[in-house]
């Protein structure tokens, strides 16, 4: 056997170009899936069960069920509702959608996580749910998302390869369609292959860089919040 | 200042409490004693609404908490946080935020519930952590603290809202022995500048020196209320007397 890596070479910039229909398939669908994911949690963990069980069949059912089924779906079932989409607004629909609902479950881990003593003394200062949700569980809760979440973005990254079999001109079907053309599998595979793994270590890094970032008790305060509470300014008295 | 009158609170069977009546003046400060699971935690945690009680009435200067327009409807999430947030807490297990230094703890109901600026919330919540003796500890987050100045973290907490009423949750009870002491004399000089208090406690000594009257719960009923020598000294329940003698030993 005798491999010709001058051809992988050859074709680099149509499978660079390809992957970067995938970093926009894969980052607005996780963008828009994490947007409704965060919604859906709280409404999964809402007293109120209008709002609770529709959430709770969403998740069983996106999660219950392969997102190529969901690509095919979106892509040639749409129009016999009536709605032709073109292969890359089907792909977000369907992308999203289930982001969003592994996302959820992710996300109310993290917010469940945050103990219900820490949401008392902020009701006790009188905050309001909002301001609970934003001051004291959200801060909190990134931290304990953060691994799970970007694991969980690595394998969204790979799975947008399924996109290929609705026609979206992606890294995987772009591969098919040079290797299928040229007959050098193997060189394509593997230079898309590391085309791959160049994504989603560059989603470890940022893990890495996140956790470093959320790590506070480490960091201490920036010199912006020094700045901001006048730790420098001399100490006031209190008027009795 | 607080009245509570005939309050009940229930969960499933277990009668938390079981019609309580009790008011507090403005500037007193009264300790609720008893033994664990005796309702003094959910007296507490009803009169700031923490836990919604099953029935009764407590108001806290003239108006009925949880309700709006002289109790004639629920009070509306809005209204209920104004109401909280003129009544103070401190925790048994401290529950400051882990991702605020002590400073932002402080302030953080200052500037987010009342809007004040951050420099000035600054100022005044600063002055406070020294006045209760963290002025080198402003800039620690809580995990980075003992115990004793954690609890005193939180007190300046609930003083930046200057609330009308403290109320103090078993506040050294998760504190080791040698720490007691600072949270202790933190509190005393609280009660000192008269402000109303109400304290659920196992700190018998502190209630002795400390308290205007104090309250014997037990299985969610007032038995006994007077004055720390009358209940102390000559306490008129069997039960109170058994409990003094259990926990003085």
């Amino acid at each position: 056997m005798q491999l010709d890596f001058a051809v992988a070479w050859k074709y680099l910039p149509f499978l660079l170009h390809a992957a970067l229909t995938t970093i926009a398939l894969t980052v607005v669908s996780q963008a828009l899936g994490t947007i409704a994911a965060f919604f859906l949690a709280l409404a999964r963990m809402s007293p109120r069960a209008w709002l609770r069980r529709p959430t709770i069949a969403y998740i069983w059912v996106v999660r219950g069920t392969p997102l190529l089924l969901h690509l095919f779906f979106v892509y040639y079932a749409a129009p016999a509702f009536g709605i032709t989409l073109d292969a890359f607004p089907a792909a977000i629909i369907a992308m999203s959608a289930s982001a969003a609902a592994y996302n959820a479950e992710i996300i109310r881990a993290g917010l469940q996580a945050v103990h219900r003593g820490q949401v008392e003394a902020a009701y006790a200062v009188g905050m309001r749910y909002g301001q609970v949700v934003r001051r004291i569980i959200v801060p909190q809760a990134v931290r304990i998302i953060i691994p799970p979440y970007m694991g969980n973005a690595i394998s969204h990254t790979k799975n947008s390869s399924l996109a290929s079999v609705i026609t979206v001109p992606e890294l995987m079907l772009t591969a098919q369609m040079i290797y299928s053309s040229t007959y050098r599998a193997i060189e394509i595979l593997t230079v898309t292959g590391a085309i791959y793994l160049v994504l989603t270590s560059c989603l470890s890094a940022l893990q890495m860089y996140c956790e470093r970032l959320t790590a506070y008790e480490q960091r201490g305060l920036g010199e912006g919040r020094r700045r901001r509470l006048r730790l420098d300014a001399p100490l006031p008295t209190l008027p009795a | 200042m607080i009245e509570i009158e005939d309050l009940h609170k229930h969960f499933g069977a277990v009668r938390a409490l079981d019609g309580v009546s009790l008011s507090v003046a403005a500037g007193e400060v009264v300790c609720l004693i008893g033994p664990s699971g005796s309702g003094k935690s959910t007296l507490l945690r009803c009169i700031n609404f923490l836990e919604e009680p099953t029935s009764g009435v407590v108001r806290v200067d003239g108006n009925r908490v949880g309700w709006e327009d002289g109790g004639a409807r629920r009070a509306s999430a809005r209204e209920l946080a104004r109401t909280r947030a003129g009544i103070g807490m401190v925790f048994q297990h401290f529950y400051l935020w882990p991702h605020m230094v002590s400073l932002e703890n402080v302030i953080e109901g200052l500037v987010t519930v009342k809007g004040m600026p951050v420099s000035e919330a600054a100022a005044r919540g600063r002055a406070l952590l020294e006045k209760v003796g963290l002025a080198d500890k402003m800039e620690a987050y809580p995990e980075h603290l003992s115990g004793g100045q954690r609890q005193r973290v939180v007190i300046a907490r609930a003083l930046a809202m200057d609330p009308r009423v403290m109320l103090f949750d078993e506040p050294t009870s998760s504190l080791d022995p040698e720490l007691v002491g600072e949270v202790l004399r933190v509190m005393e000089q609280v009660a000192a500048e008269g402000r109303t208090m109400l304290v659920a406690t196992h700190e018998m000594g502190f209630a002795r020196k400390v308290a205007d009257r104090v309250v014997f719960l037990d299985q969610g009923k007032i038995l006994e209320v007077g004055t720390p020598e009358e209940v102390f000294g000559r306490p008129r329940h069997e039960r109170t007397r058994r409990y003094l003698e259990t926990i003085l030993v």
